[in-house]
């Protein structure tokens, strides 16, 4: 049953990228209005405190146990997705009537509305990030969708990095929840509360998570992105970034609230945290003249405030807070729409622009008026009703919360000058200021663009008028679920005369003062250019290209693509590996006894002499045969020690190494000089220097650690029993390990024949070519 | 020394069938006098490896060792061979068509291709440190030839030397690593060494050694030096880049998946067999490497121009993710690690596939900015790249998602939280360079005119990888059990 609108808005979904536009677009209301009556049948069940679930796609392999759940608060945003998604898709199909390509966008409307159904009934973090993540790609690519222009395509990107970006660190924090609880379920996760509260990263969870949802829900300092995706089409403005997913990160802090609400952390992060993105919404508010831009800062402002009204807990501010989070969306889908409606008659956004539309679009004026009464809190709209119980949640608190009351009284005031520009500035007066950008006089848009708004603005009104059925339908149910237990608070409009209406009072008297003063403060504001060279906007764009900059630098420091270069660094790293180990590890040691001084020394003076020749040699030809001295002298070592086999065998591969490589050098065609410079010299001596210290030191370890003699004594003990041999190392070779050494031959021989092969055929083919040139010659 | 008996031969059957059909196939090669051999050719290996495929599966998951000791099929290696066995296969249909278009088919290269997955077999199914080497030599002189394939060219003859020195250095190294560590433990074969390592601890001479001996730790570091340079891990990675984009596009593909999963699965069975009992020897040096990995593949990447640079840092990085599971040392860390590789696989196969579909003058696309507009002249091959490109950032429901999430649940449950948070961090980076693909696949203008014509072959590998990474999640368990069935054979055996 709840799966079902999930599936039908996803096959609509495709059906919509089928069909032709208009059809695409009346698929989508269908489905939207479909959906809609699916929940809407649900609403007595679950106000009876009846929750329905389904174990839908329980995976078991993945470890996702829980289904989909639609308590209260989900049914309060289910409603308010499909019912404002309807009227939406309405509204789209007016306002891009011209537009082609507009079934792209109703298609990914709908993939959107399918994901926010998904994150918002899902009982499994998993599930719910899995849609979270999903609407912010299908909040990507409907800010793109005028992909043309290049700010759509920044803003895009910056809504999906931060939103997405802040999707990582909630799936971080939803995962240690998950390990503390031992279950992936929402509602396993709440009821195992003492569990989770009691695990010790407990509050890196908390704080990943709200970083999490204060991303998604455009707080402070995330705050930037949201004004900025305005560049998306209006419909997407007002659905995505007003009435449906900036509240999914409210809508996740609900949902953990019975979880976190007596954690101190928790209420003061969300209540300061929220204040001061509402307090930061106006101020930026009032820098605008952009109706969208200026819409997009209220929100954020609404945003902050529901942020702050979950973080002070009690039960009142609980129910104000699900009482302010529909009315804000029904208000403020409806002024998008309007401020959409007016762009498209009028040809401009521009708020100090337009004066005086009432007299050509009376319909919007109405539309727009009534949506701006409930956005002020006017009796007997409903916004009054959710602000005068945000005042008295606020006093409930007593003098611990003067700051959140001044600050939540400018907030208010403000915003009730914004909604008296909103309405009364833009329609009220006679004298019609003529846009420039306008083909033709402005006139009230078609009726698939009216609906949205006044419908919306109506049912403002009449949830205003009758306050107790929206609060016992929708209201208590959504409360019982985020404060975990049924909260005892009656919606009214009128709670006589009190210290609330005072206050309410005394707001719209400031509010309409600020009004008076807009048209002075916005140019004082906006010329306050502080906020544009500091903001967070800066500090992400700052970021960007620093990343960028790493990025390249990164690249040519490492990748340069000298073969030299590449083994330079591994032979390095293994040195520094070797070395780092045996200091870590205490691992330094010097063989006992193993340094003994006499006669035999002197050969450690040959092979200082051919190292220094390998040093100091001019050309390769010379640094080859100084090494073979090396070599010489070691199998010199060899034979004075006792072991006269291995020093033969030695001295058979020294000359080899060097008759070969000389023979191939001889071939090469090496210019003369070393081309290095003296730097260069210096630091690959360095490197050959650490190397030789880093070897030095594993081989004294090693030989300082205690012998292990089985295998010695073994091939002591055997080798004339079973193998008739005097000589261990000779016995070794022809007898135990016999098959190796034929194998060592044979591989040994054909070796030899392919080098054969390769000096004959790589002969020069015309015998009278120049030899090359090299050192050796 | 006991002689092979004929069990031995029937659990070796797999790696013997693919041995003698790639004698076969020179044969026929060298023989051969149509004027198709080389497609022939490279379709008969494509056949062979699906047979060997298939006869691997047939092993099922139980473990048997063979050849005294020197070769264990368990069910890891069963699901690491299958998977080699399908990129290895996915990267020569890719081949086929590029080869004959660019007039340098030859029947060698399908050979090299069967002689470098056989290697690949047997270093997954390496019981000792010898069976170790000759698998990895015989897997990587196949793969120098290949990466200098179109030997005219400069750029990728510079590729095969490189590959070749840095390869034979690294090579070197987990030699010498590895006569260390059979000087201090007596022992070549992993159960043996990880019985020598079990007791190494306690009765070490004079008894007051609780670590293992400095001999063994440097042997370690050296093998693990030597395998990160085959995984391409940070800071053995530097041949990846000038590698992939030097080699023809259909070796990067072959380089990108198959040795990958090779090198992966047998520093697994390195690490968690003969090394287990010096988890915390090796523990540390995996997840700096690891992070290592990560953080250069998510920034690196960024300022590429070249499509197959790009890749070649996001295969470093997605090596990064993988090791996360290998430092968790768990048998989670494992099954994360199988189930990485597998989505790994079809991701990478989709990517490299659309690249040779999209040419310009008979050319792959390599420069990224060519991508421009993809969605509207090709709109199919831009749905799939949108889709690998999702799927490689991490972002579900696609199943790259998965395969960070069970990797990075595996780190945390392992009490490594700093490495899984630094995980998701680098994935956020990562994310931006494949979103920036997409960006401009869908919302730039189109600059270039591709050519027109693409195979068949090439569209069902990538039609099949898509439905892969796309599907994953309607049937996980399709995946996960045989990976969570893998991962318990390496812990339980």
């Amino acid at each position: 049953m709840l799966a079902l609108p999930i599936l039908g808005v996803g096959i609509a979904a495709v059906l919509a990228s089928l069909a032709r536009p208009r059809i695409a677009s009346v698929v989508g209301v269908i489905a939207a209005l479909a959906a809609l009556t699916v929940y809407l049948t649900q609403v007595s069940s679950v106000a009876e405190g009846l929750i329905p679930t389904a174990a839908f796609g329980a995976v078991p392999a993945l470890g996702i146990a829980g289904g989909l759940r639609l308590d209260g608060l989900s049914l309060v945003f289910v409603l308010l997705i499909t019912g404002i998604g309807a009227l939406i898709l309405l509204f789209a199909e007016g306002y891009l009537a011209d537009d082609p390509k507009r079934k792209r966008l109703v298609a990914m409307l709908l993939v959107f509305m399918l994901a926010m159904l998904g994150a918002v009934t899902a009982d499994d973090v998993i599930v719910l990030f899995v849609f979270w993540e999903l609407t912010s790609l299908t909040s990507f690519l409907l800010v793109g969708y005028k992909h043309e222009r290049e700010a759509s395509r920044r803003a895009a990107l910056q809504a999906l990095l931060v939103t997405g970006g802040g999707g990582l660190v909630l799936l971080a924090g939803l995962i240690l929840l998950t390990m503390a609880a031992g279950t992936t379920s929402l509602s396993g996760i709440i009821a195992a509360q003492s569990a989770v509260l009691a695990d010790p990263l407990a509050s890196v969870a908390m704080v990943l998570i709200i970083l999490g949802c204060f991303t998604k829900s455009a707080q402070v300092p995330f705050h930037f992105w949201l004004p900025n995706a305005m560049a998306a089409p209006t419909p997407v403005s007002a659905y995505l970034h007003s009435a449906t997913m900036v509240k999914l990160g409210v809508y996740l802090l609900a949902r953990l609230n019975p979880l976190y609400q007596e954690e101190a952390l928790w209420q003061a992060l969300l209540s300061y945290g929220g204040i001061a993105t509402a307090l930061t919404g106006v101020c930026l508010a009032f820098r605008e003249t952009d109706l969208k831009r200026v819409l997009a800062y209220t929100t954020v402002t609404a945003l902050g405030t529901l942020v702050m009204l979950i973080g002070i807990a009690p039960d009142l501010s609980i129910t104000a807070a699900m009482t302010f989070l529909v009315v804000h969306a029904f208000y403020k889908a409806a002024l998008f729409m309007i401020a959409g409606a007016i762009d498209h008659a009028a040809g401009t956004r521009d708020a100090s622009q337009l004066r005086g539309l009432g007299q050509v679009m009376p319909v919007t004026a109405l539309a727009a008026g009534l949506a701006a009464f409930s956005m002020a809190g006017l009796p007997p709209f409903v916004g009054f009703v959710a602000k005068e119980l945000i005042y008295e949640a606020k006093l409930e608190m007593g003098s611990a919360a003067t700051g959140l009351i001044v600050a939540g009284f400018l907030v208010n005031a403000a915003t009730v000058a914004i909604a008296v520009v909103l309405s009364w500035r833009l329609f009220a007066g006679r004298q019609l200021v003529a846009p420039s950008g306008a083909a033709s006089p402005p006139h009230d848009p078609p009726l698939s663009m009216m609906v949205g708004p006044v419908v919306l603005a109506c049912l403002g009104l009449m949830a205003g008028t009758l306050p107790t059925v929206l609060g016992a339908v929708l209201i208590d149910p959504a409360v019982t679920a985020v404060l975990g237990r049924p909260a005892d608070v009656t919606l009214k409009l009128w709670h006589g005369f009190n210290a609330v209406l005072a206050l309410s009072a005394a707001t719209v008297a400031v509010g309409i003062v600020l009004y008076l003063l807009w048209e002075r403060l916005v140019p004082r504001l906006k010329a306050v250019s502080l906020l544009d060279r500091f903001g967070p906007s800066v500090g992400y764009e700052h970021w960007l290209a620093a990343t960028l900059r790493l990025a390249t630098r990164t690249t040519t420091t490492i990748q340069h693509g000298s073969l030299t270069g590449y083994v330079r660094t591994l032979v390095l790293v293994m040195a520094v590996a070797c070395l780092g180990m045996l200091i870590l590890r205490g691992g330094v040691a010097w063989p006992q006894g193993g340094a003994s001084l006499d006669a035999r020394a002197g050969l450690g003076g040959l092979m200082l002499i051919g190292l220094g020749g390998t040093v100091l040699a001019r050309t390769a030809l010379q640094a080859v045969l100084a090494m073979g001295l090396v070599g010489f002298t070691t199998a010199l070592v060899f034979l004075m020690f006792g072991a006269p086999d291995v020093a033969f065998t030695q001295f058979v591969v020294e000359t080899l190494l060097v008759v070969i490589l000389t023979t191939a050098l001889m071939r090469l065609p090496i210019q003369g000089r070393d081309g290095r410079s003296r730097q260069q010299k210096l630091g690959d001596a360095g490197v050959a220097l650490l190397c030789g210290v880093a070897v030095a030191a594993v081989l004294a370890a090693v030989l300082a650690s205690p012998f292990d003699p089985r295998l010695s004594v073994w091939f002591g003990a055997e080798s004339l029993p079973a193998a008739h041999g005097r000589n261990v190392v000779n016995v070794i070779l022809v007898d135990f390990r016999a098959l190796d050494t034929l194998g060592e031959i044979t591989v040994l021989a054909i070796a030899a024949f392919a080098v054969v092969a390769l000096l004959r055929s790589n002969r020069p083919a015309d015998p009278a070519a120049p030899s090359p040139q090299g050192p050796l010659a | 020394m006991t002689p092979i008996q004929m069990a031995d031969v029937g659990i070796i059957l797999p790696e013997l069938f693919l041995a003698v059909s790639a004698m076969g196939l020179l044969m026929l090669g060298v023989f051969g006098r149509g004027r198709d051999t080389a497609r022939t050719i490279a379709w008969g290996a494509v056949l062979v490896l699906a047979i060997t495929a298939v006869m691997v599966m047939g092993m099922g998951g139980e473990v048997r060792v063979a050849m005294n000791g020197q070769f264990r099929t368990d069910g890891f290696t069963v699901f690491m061979k299958v998977l080699a066995l399908l990129g290895a296969a996915a990267a020569l249909v890719l081949s086929i068509d590029y080869f004959e278009r660019a007039k340098i088919a030859r029947f060698e290269y399908p050979v090299l291709v069967v002689l470098a997955t056989l290697g690949m077999m047997l270093m997954i199914s390496a019981n000792s440190l010898m069976a170790l080497y000759v698998g990895l030599e015989l897997q990587s002189l196949a793969l120098y030839v290949c990466a200098s394939f179109h030997r005219d060219d400069v750029r990728s003859t510079e590729a095969g030397l490189k590959y070749f020195v840095l390869g034979a250095l690294s090579s070197g190294m987990l030699l010498y690593g590895a006569s260390l560590v059979y000087g201090f433990t007596g022992a070549t074969g992993f159960d043996a060494i990880a019985a020598a390592l079990h007791h190494g601890g306690e009765n070490h001479g004079d008894g007051a050694h609780t670590l293992p001996s400095v001999g063994v730790v440097v042997g370690l570091v050296f093998v693990i030096a030597g395998l990160a340079f085959k995984v391409s891990a940070v800071p053995f990675h530097m041949w990846t880049p000038d590698v992939y984009e030097g080699a023809p596009t259909p070796v990067t593909a072959l380089f990108a998946a198959a040795p990958k999963i090779a090198a992966i699965a047998l520093f697994v069975r390195v690490l968690a067999g003969p090394f287990e009992h010096l988890v915390a020897q090796w523990q540390q040096v995996i997840v700096l490497v690891s992070i290592a990995s990560m953080a250069l593949g998510a920034f690196a990447a960024i300022s590429q121009s070249s499509m197959k640079r790009l890749l070649a840092y996001s295969s470093i990085g997605h090596m990064g993710y993988a090791l996360v599971g290998l430092a968790a040392g768990s048998q989670a860390g494992v099954t994360g690690i199988a189930l990485y590789m597998a989505l790994y696989l079809p991701m990478t196969a989709a990517t490299f596939g659309i690249l040779l579909c999209l040419r310009i003058d008979g050319q792959p696309v390599d420069r990224i900015s060519d991508l421009a507009g993809l969605s509207r002249t090709r709109p199919g091959l831009a749905a799939a790249l949108a889709v690998a490109m999702f799927s490689m950032a991490g972002i579900p429901p696609l199943a790259g998602f998965f395969g960070k999430l069970y990797v990075f649940l595996a780190a945390i449950e392992a009490g490594l939280t700093t490495l899984a948070v630094l995980g998701v961090l680098a994935s956020v980076v990562g994310a931006y360079y494949y979103l920036r693909i997409i960006k401009l696949m869908y919302f730039d203008e189109p600059t270039v005119q591709f050519e027109a014509g693409q195979s068949t072959a090439v569209v069902a590998v990538i039609s099949l990888s898509t439905a892969v990474t796309v599907l994953f999640i309607a049937m996980p368990s399709a995946l996960i059990g045989p990976a969570r069935l893998a991962a318990a054979t390496l812990f339980g055996g």
